[in-house]
């Protein structure tokens, strides 16, 4: 191949890929403001590195393998020191085990105190013997004892023998560790210089006093306590359990009370106050709620069964066609013919209560939050909460609040089940493309034109997908609120739970799994057509 | 020409938390730009915006991304608050109407016209172009009449009832045309309207777009980044670079006089045959030598087109006249630099 390289009129040089040299030049200048120390080195290494064609390392770091974490801490790779100082600290813990550890200390332990016994039972027997009784008892026990303590002495010795094999592998170990922090060091320490090419300000770079005495300070905090509480037999009792009675006692200055204790009682004395002082409020609430329930429970109980069984049906048919359809109507006459009609009707209810409420304050306070960032930052850490927090945990203060019983149940199920229909549509709303806003502002749409015509249609399948998954939701918390003395088919399956009754349970089960289904199914469908 | 229909009076926009500050810096102090943004942190989207658009004109704002034409055009419906300055529309002060009286000059007076369309997905393509209507609550019957007369004019008869979604680039841009011109408006704010699509389809919509509007004479303001689009469709053009004007006129008062070096190295491949005209280029007649008998002769509003097509037959310069009066005359040597842009 010709050289290729031509100065062209306009000063461009053009140059074939293959004949392009590799410029150390500048490189090296930031390669050297990167390490700070030893940039000779480090160049020279780095250009290894670049020119690697394999993926294994090509180079080996003395001083990362001679000082390991410590290495890393000083030149800022933390991930280098936490990952290699875990490794160093199984390896020492392994060769202390070695050396110095008694791993055969338990069975000595026991061969002592029965031979203790053995002596004693040999005692009694010459005691018998003076006496003139008849002494075989005491000696057959002090045979056996004497065997047995021999048995714990061998076992005892092969553990000890044991423990040159463990020194073995905890040499065996260091090395390993010792070659792979030589061999890796240079390739993540040039991982963390294209960072640091990138991130100037956000990344480690350079030598600093502060970082060494810190990757000191924690490997002198770290490492000796936890050698010493694994190769000791019996450390400290102070390294086993974390004194909270001594701090509470020093805190609380009394004998019998806990911080645990006093701050337990301290809150169940304000959700008391909290509960007495909002009692009016709490009572309406139930009350609304209340309301809501028995109007549902009113269409699917009161009204005959058969209209309900046949309006489902043809809902079914209408919102996601024949299938989900048939579907539905076995899934209705497995209910009915075990005899949970009633019940199922009843979750049924109070999942649709508790999902018409999530969704008539969920969708506006989406809106709400999608619109507003500042309200939707304060709202955030609310719904994670909502979401995580475990249901058997609000099932208390809900029923100081609320007492027990179906409207409490539902609470509990709005808390649960809201924040999905919030969220997506906060996310729908700010998903409505900038663009189409600007056009209809253009035309000279007021706020509330706005969201009706444009951002709750372009929301709206996003607001959907978050009303599915609270229907979901609820469905799943119905049966735990059970617990607080809700109804339905979760309180059967509570029943069984008690009685370990695996027939009524499974049969239960499988009846809230079709209502799930029949439900999801046909939103599922409606939402399909809708878009 | 009478009152005009736009006003735009020193308009200045700067974004930012301390844009009042920085405007006051600028005021008092006559910073600059860079040092407005590393002072205040503020960046400066339009400066002293200027000019007048008469009824009936179409007044093109041509400038390359970020130069502030998109930012300076969403001042005349207020979608962006100016920082400093005074925009009138029809004769009314734009900056102190109230949110009521602006919704309804945006829905009476203004149509607009996105790059992106902007179309609303779920709604028909009749519904689409009705939309401003049905802002103003004009009931179903005349507001489907209307855009279906709107339709008509964009030639897009018989796609009524389809969803934006089953239309093509150029037909969905046809509809926000439509859309524009429903609420029948004084003004028109087209924000490069052509730009996504591809150069034939903006070729055609480009002629049909012109016709429509010399036809309905709607006062237009066009955003385009082509100095071709300018030229072809503008009455005049005012050249943008870093927010601020650099240069208003026509066509061919930019292609032959460029205020500075930026405006020159714009029209430099700018095809001039069809720009200039004779009276621009021609030369004393008493400057001529020779004898002009026989000489062809040319209307001093010629183009250089028409004067080489005389030009090529005769060995003579071409006499310009003006009401058959000889004005002046053109030489080869002066038709050839005429055609390179008037260069010495």
């Amino acid at each position: 191949m010709t050289p290729s390289t031509e100065e062209q009129d306009n000063g461009i040089s053009v140059t074939a890929a293959s004949d392009i040299e590799v410029d150390h030049e500048q490189l090296d200048i930031s390669i050297a403001e990167f390490v700070e120390r030893n940039p000779d080195y480090y160049q020279n290494v780095f250009h290894k590195v670049h020119a690697a064609t394999s993926p294994l390392p090509n180079t080996f770091n003395w001083a990362a393998a001679l000082l390991g974490p410590i290495w890393g801490g000083f030149r800022g790779a933390w991930g280098f020191f936490w990952g290699f100082l875990i490794l160093e600290m199984i390896v020492w813990v392994q060769l202390g085990r070695g050396l110095w550890g008694n791993p055969g200390a338990k069975f000595e332990e026991r061969a002592e105190g029965q031979l203790e016994k053995a002596a004693e039972f040999k005692q009694r027997a010459e005691e018998a013997l003076a006496a003139g009784e008849d002494a075989t008892r005491f000696e057959k026990l002090f045979d056996n004892m004497s065997t047995a303590a021999e048995r714990s002495l061998t076992e005892a010795q092969i553990l000890n023998d044991g423990k040159f094999m463990v020194f073995l592998t905890g040499v065996a170990l260091f090395v390993l560790v010792k070659l792979t922090q030589g061999f890796y060091a240079n390739k993540i320490y040039e991982r963390q210089y294209s960072k640091w090419r990138i991130d100037p300000e956000g990344t480690e770079s350079g030598v600093k006093l502060r970082n060494l005495v810190l990757s000191l300070v924690l490997v002198t905090l770290i490492a000796p306590l936890t050698i010493y509480k694994f190769t000791v037999e019996s450390p400290f009792e102070l390294l086993n359990q974390f004194p909270e009675k001594e701090i509470s006692g020093y805190f609380l200055e009394e004998e019998n009370e806990t911080l645990y204790t006093e701050s337990a009682k301290w809150l169940e004395d304000r959700i008391d106050a909290a509960a007495v002082a909002g009692q009016g409020l709490f009572d309406g609430l139930t009350a609304g709620v209340r309301s809501v329930l028995e109007a549902m429970t009113l269409a699917l109980i009161v009204t005959p069964w058969p209209v309900v069984m046949v309006v489902v049906c043809v809902v079914a048919w209408r919102a996601a066609g024949p299938r989900v359809s048939i579907f539905t109507g076995a899934a209705l006459a497995y209910v009915a013919l075990l005899g949970y009609w009633e019940v199922s009707m009843e979750t049924v209810a109070l999942v649709g209560a508790a999902v018409f409420l999530c969704v008539i304050f969920g969708i506006p306070l989406g809106i709400w939050f999608g619109k507003s960032q500042r309200a939707y930052k304060i709202a955030e850490p609310v719904l994670d909460l909502m979401q995580t927090l475990p249901a058997f945990v609000y099932l208390i203060p809900i029923i100081a609040f609320f007492g027990t019983g179906n409207p409490p149940g539902i609470l509990a199920t709005i808390i649960f089940g809201m924040p999905p229909v919030i969220r997506l549509t906060a996310l729908g709303m700010r998903g409505v493309p900038r663009t189409i806003i600007e056009a209809a502002e253009a035309f000279g749409a007021s706020k509330r034109q706005l969201l009706r015509d444009v951002e709750i249609p372009l929301a709206l399948p996003s607001i959907m997908t978050g009303v599915n998954q609270t229907i979901l939701m609820c469905l799943s918390m119905v049966v735990i609120i059970s617990l607080i003395g809700g109804g339905g088919l979760g309180q059967e399956i509570l029943i069984a739970l008690q009685y370990a009754a695996k027939g009524p349970g499974l049969l239960g089960g499988i009846a809230i799994l079709l209502c799930a289904m029949v439900i999801d199914r046909i939103v599922q469908g409606a939402f399909r057509r809708e878009i | 020409m009478d009152e005009p229909v736009v006003k735009l009076d020193n308009v200045w926009k700067i974004f930012g938390d301390r844009s009042q500050e920085a405007m006051s810096a600028i005021k008092e102090r006559g910073i600059t730009k860079p040092e407005v943004l590393s002072e205040f942190g503020c960046v400066v989207g339009v400066q002293k915006a200027t000019f007048d658009v008469s009824r009936g004109e179409i007044f093109c704002i041509m400038g390359l991304s970020g130069s502030g034409k998109s930012t300076l055009v969403r001042h005349i419906n207020r979608l962006i608050e100016p920082t400093e300055g005074k925009i009138e529309v029809l004769g009314r002060d734009i900056g102190s109407l109230s949110s009521n009286e602006l919704r309804e000059v945006r829905a009476l007076q203004m149509g607009m016209v996105f790059q992106h369309m902007a179309l609303l997905p779920h709604r028909s393509v009749r519904d689409n172009v009705a939309y401003p209507l049905e802002i103003r609550k004009i009931p179903k019957s005349r507001r489907w009449a209307i855009s279906d007369h709107a339709l008509g004019l964009v030639d897009l008869v018989g796609y009524e009832d389809r969803l934006p979604r089953e239309l093509s680039g150029g037909m969905q841009q046809r509809v926000g045309i439509a859309r524009a011109l429903a609420s029948d408006p004084a003004i028109l704010l087209m924000d490069e309207p052509f730009s996504a699509l591809d150069p034939l389809i903006r070729m055609q919509l480009q002629d049909q777009f012109k016709a429509l509007v010399a036809q309905l004479q709607k006062t237009t303001l066009f955003i385009t980044h082509d100095l071709d689009e300018a030229i072809r469709i503008g009455h005049r053009i005012a050249i943008m670079k870093d927010g601020e004007i650099v240069q208003i006129g026509t066509a061919e008062e930019i292609v032959m006089n460029p205020a500075d070096e930026y405006v020159r190295e714009f029209v430099q491949g700018i095809s001039k045959l069809k720009l200039v005209k004779a009276h621009s280029i021609m030369e004393p007649v008493e400057s001529y030598k020779g004898s002009l008998e026989g000489a062809p002769e040319a209307d001093h509003k010629a183009d250089l087109d028409q004067i080489i097509d005389l030009a090529v037959n005769t060995e003579q310069p071409v006499v310009i006249t003006d009401s058959g009066k000889p004005v002046g005359l053109i030489t080869k040597p002066r038709l050839l630099r005429g055609i390179q842009g008037g260069k010495e």
